[in-house]
């Protein structure tokens, strides 16, 4: 018995059949690389297991290993079979560095992905850097296309917050109104909605006639509730953190059964939370941004349904195990659309072992468009190689009966915007 | 380049913003339990005090056999199966939630144990990883006399408890099985040599999980006391253990409040309170990295504060005109020490112990059903649902009052001849320690 079947970490026997049968293939077709055929390729996952970040990291493990498996269900990446070792970095920034040094000193993977908060990536990139291995986080930063990273960092499987909140503008002015009050956490992802919102709505012909900074410790809210003013018609909120059902309760309160404004926000004050927590009633027929759709529509083709599959999703987005269980749906799929953009960018670039890294990243920064598929369910992206950011389609959902209904789906257009950063420039 | 370090983290960049779950706790009206239970332990102490009759809590035998299971054979199954978790460790998976070791020890050891103890009685002595090493050791090495270690009373067990709780709270990586299984080990072989210089009877002074766990298994109705080879089986209310106890030495005193102001401040350091104080924005929290100068700072604080508040306690009932003395009157905070550690750990006990039951069911990642379940996903999503926080808010609710009651009914026991205005300041105190308890349970938290 082998120390793999011990721990149980090594590849399934099934797994290196697989990859010895697909490397025979390709043998006949390329002897010179027959040597590497069969061995797994190792990826490092960089996980949020634990610390404020684990409700995330439960789900985007779960996502990872979907993936994996399909993977290697399919031949793996290459012909190898692939294995992916989890570390958790405690979302925390300074362990966060560690765990890239240890994925690539220690483990020996050939890149690292997954991570999703902030504040980590910027952290856990300088030390990606240093070591020179491709680092693709899922974290919907604006860091990457802001040119705060380096050549080696890249976010190919989910659109930036920046792209997010400007592609909403256009429909937010021509469906729910133009006098927007804005209600957000007073630090900086308040700030992005904040600042970033406010010049695509104005670019819309709108504007933003008050904005609520409310201080992140606060847990009750009535005494800024009387701030919104009375002429607002859209009330933009993106309160996020165990006083959200709080805010939702005071906030109906406040407006009882008289009349209120539409009401816009972002999933991720609600990610992975039930609508039909007591509460939450306040919520019916308003509107919410949705990277993708929690509740499978009605139009959902086979790509989502296979995704939903694989990952044990059901049609209202929690575990098919426990439908208290909500999804962090309108996040996650970028762990596994940049699981296959790992694997289109191997397999593009030959990428054979460490040394060809820089091979990888070349091969990534070459790639557009990449078409709604099995590989990218949440819809069509479009990558832009200087910026290292990928841009797709967003949603506006309205909750209806209790669940969040597609009422809207922007272009990739709309979320475009000039770029700040040529990467591709920079010295590997 | 360290000022560009700082100009990129202060970009208004976090695109990402946060994910602590919304609490469905805060929008329960917890201000009434609260209020309820402050009521309930201050009437007790008040109609205790003023009627000067408590409970008798005596205990019954209920059988008596032979030795079934001496420690010398289960306590050396239990060193098979530590060794065996430490190399899981070192060599099974990385992710603590798919590593045995992590799971067995922080779900199982730290929390499973002590709350069967708390009805069983005292678990833990048999399966103490150390008795069997020592006593086999020692007996190879012809070893009986000591090396004076005992005169550091429990002092030692101190150190380690405090050492732990560090760990716990303020290290780094708590959860990581490499590091893990090398504190474990460490401390194995430290204490293992000086039991076998002391005696195998130190470890009941010396070392802080016996420590820790003995006192909390005090509480049991059911327990067992053995000698020469014959168990009888006790039964008697909560309590009964506690009233038969010797007075506490001043290092017993300083472990049961450092055992109490450990689970005050593992709570604690989690709230929006605590991290207002400390200029954190628990909805961006920066990790431990960022807050183990100050963490540090504040479970030596919430000690002090701890001791300083018993011990003023005590004395202002002596200047009362009662008995108060501190040896036997802390052994009432045995109740509070054994229902804070039931009532902060339930919630972890639900959720990572979804894990542990998947990780020994499936100890190997392949598929198999060793515990006989189905393949199952771990979920949190209970923490959603109405009525499922409401239970565990009351469970919870039910313990912290439970033991403030048993507290009280014991401190009225082992105060001595007193009047009954000298009780109001250890009630005063008790009083308190229940609405923080309770607070700590049901306030937003971060982290």
């Amino acid at each position: 018995m082998t120390t793999n079947d011990l721990t149980g970490q090594g590849p399934s026997r099934r797994m290196v059949l697989t990859g010895m049968g697909a490397g025979l293939l390709a043998s006949a077709a390329m002897p010179a690389v027959v040597w590497a055929q069969g061995a797994p390729i190792k990826l490092g996952f960089q996980l949020h297991r634990t610390g404020i970040g684990a409700a995330y990291g439960h789900w985007y493990e779960r996502t990872a290993q979907a993936a994996l498996k399909v993977v290697n269900d399919a031949g793996g990446i290459a012909g190898r079979p692939v294995e992916i070792i989890f570390e958790d970095d405690g979302t925390d920034p300074a362990r966060g560095a560690e765990v890239v040094d240890k994925l690539v000193n220690q483990h020996g993977v050939d890149m690292v992905f997954g991570p999703l908060f902030s504040h980590v990536v910027m952290g856990s990139a300088p030390r990606a850097g240093e070591l020179k291995v491709p680092y693709l986080v899922c974290s919907e930063g604006y860091h990457v296309a802001s040119g705060a990273l380096n050549r080696w960092t890249l976010q190919p499987g989910i659109t930036d917050v920046r792209s997010q909140i400007a592609s909403m503008a256009p429909w937010v002015a021509a469906n729910l109104g133009k006098k927007v009050t804005m209600v957000y956490p007073d630090y900086a992802f308040g700030y992005d909605h904040r600042d970033f919102f406010t010049a695509a709505i104005a670019a819309q012909g709108g504007e933003v006639i008050a904005q609520i900074a409310i201080p992140p410790t606060e847990t009750t809210f009535t005494r800024y509730l009387p701030q919104i003013p009375a002429e607002t018609e859209v009330l933009y909120h993106v309160m996020v953190g165990p006083a959200v059902l709080t805010f939702v309760k005071e906030l109906g309160e406040f407006y009882g059964t008289g009349p209120k404004p539409q009401l816009f926000g972002f999933i991720d004050s609600l990610e992975a939370v039930d609508f039909a927590t007591p509460g939450l009633e306040f919520l019916e027929g308003t509107h919410f941004w949705e990277a993708h759709n929690r509740v499978k529509q009605a139009d959902a083709g086979e790509f989502e349904t296979a995704y939903r599959a694989a990952v044990g999703v059901d049609d209202n987005g929690a575990s098919v195990s426990d439908a208290a269980d909500v999804a962090t749906y309108s996040h996650m799929f970028s762990v596994w659309e940049t699981l296959f953009v790992i694997k289109a960018g191997i397999e593009a670039s030959g990428y054979a072992g460490p040394a060809d890294r820089q091979k990888f990243v070349e091969a990534l920064e070459a790639m557009t468009d990449m078409p709604l598929s099995a590989e990218h369910p949440q819809g069509a992206k479009r990558f832009n190689g200087k910026t290292h950011q990928v841009f797709g389609v967003q949603n506006i959902s309205q909750v209806q009966g209790g669940k969040l209904m597609r009422v809207h789906q922007t272009t990739i257009e709309d979320g475009l915007y000039d770029d700040a950063v040529d990467y591709t420039t920079m010295a590997f | 380049m360290k000022w560009g370090v700082t100009g990129l983290i202060l970009l208004p960049s976090a695109g990402f913003a946060c994910a602590l779950p919304p609490s469905v706790i805060l929008t329960l009206p917890t201000g009434h339990y609260i209020a309820a239970a402050a009521a309930v332990v201050a009437a007790t102490a008040l109609l205790g005090a003023a009627a000067h009759r408590m409970p008798e809590l005596r205990s019954y035998e209920v059988a008596r056999g032979v030795d079934r299971f001496p420690f010398a054979v289960t306590t050396y199954l239990a060193f098979v199966g530590f060794l065996g978790l430490v190399l899981v460790g070192v060599w099974g998976p990385t992710d603590p939630m798919h590593n045995l070791l992590t799971l067995i020890f922080w779900t199982g050891v730290w929390i499973a144990l002590p709350l069967a103890s708390m009805v069983l009685g005292n678990l833990w002595a048999g399966i103490s990883p150390w008795v069997a090493p020592v006593r086999m050791v020692r007996v190879l090495l012809g070893r009986r006399g000591s090396v004076g270690l005992a005169r550091f009373g429990h002092w030692p067990a101190v150190a380690g408890l405090f050492g732990f709780s560090w760990f716990q709270m303020v290290g780094m990586v708590p959860d990581d099985p490499r590091v893990l299984a090398q504190a474990a080990l460490i401390y194995w072989v430290v204490v293992f040599v000086a039991a076998v210089a002391e005696g195998e009877d130190w470890l009941q002074q010396g070392e802080f999980l016996t420590v820790l766990f003995g006192m909390i298994a005090r509480i049991a109705p059911l327990w067992r006391d053995r000698a020469g080879g014959v168990v009888r089986w006790q039964v008697g209310l909560p309590g009964a253990q506690i009233v038969r106890m010797a007075a506490l030495s001043a290092s017993e005193v300083a472990f049961v409040t450092l055992a109490l102001a450990g689970l005050t401040f593992d709570g604690l350091s989690e709230t929006f309170f605590w991290l207002a104080l400390i200029g954190e924005n628990p909805l961006e929290f920066t990790g431990r990295s960022a807050v183990q100068g100050v963490n540090s700072v504040g479970l030596i604080g919430v000690w002090a504060v701890t001791v300083a508040a018993v011990l003023g306690a005590l004395r202002l009932g002596r200047a009362l005109g009662g008995g108060f003395a501190v040896g036997p009157v802390v052994l009432s905070f045995l109740a509070i020490a054994a229902g804070y550690h039931a009532a902060h750990y339930l919630v972890m006990l639900l959720t990572a112990g979804q894990f542990t039951l998947s990780a020994l069911n499936d100890p190997l990642f392949r598929g198999d059903a060793w515990l006989g379940l189905p393949p199952f996903y771990v979920s949190f999503g209970f923490l959603s649902v109405g009525w499922v926080v409401t239970s565990v808010y009351a469970a919870q609710f039910v313990a912290i009052l439970g033991a403030h009651v048993l507290a009280v009914v014991l401190a009225l026991r082992l105060a001595g001849p007193s009047r009954a205005v000298a009780h109001l300041p250890l009630t005063a105190l008790m009083v308190g320690y229940t609405v923080l308890g309770l607070w700590l349970l049901s306030t937003a938290r971060g982290i």
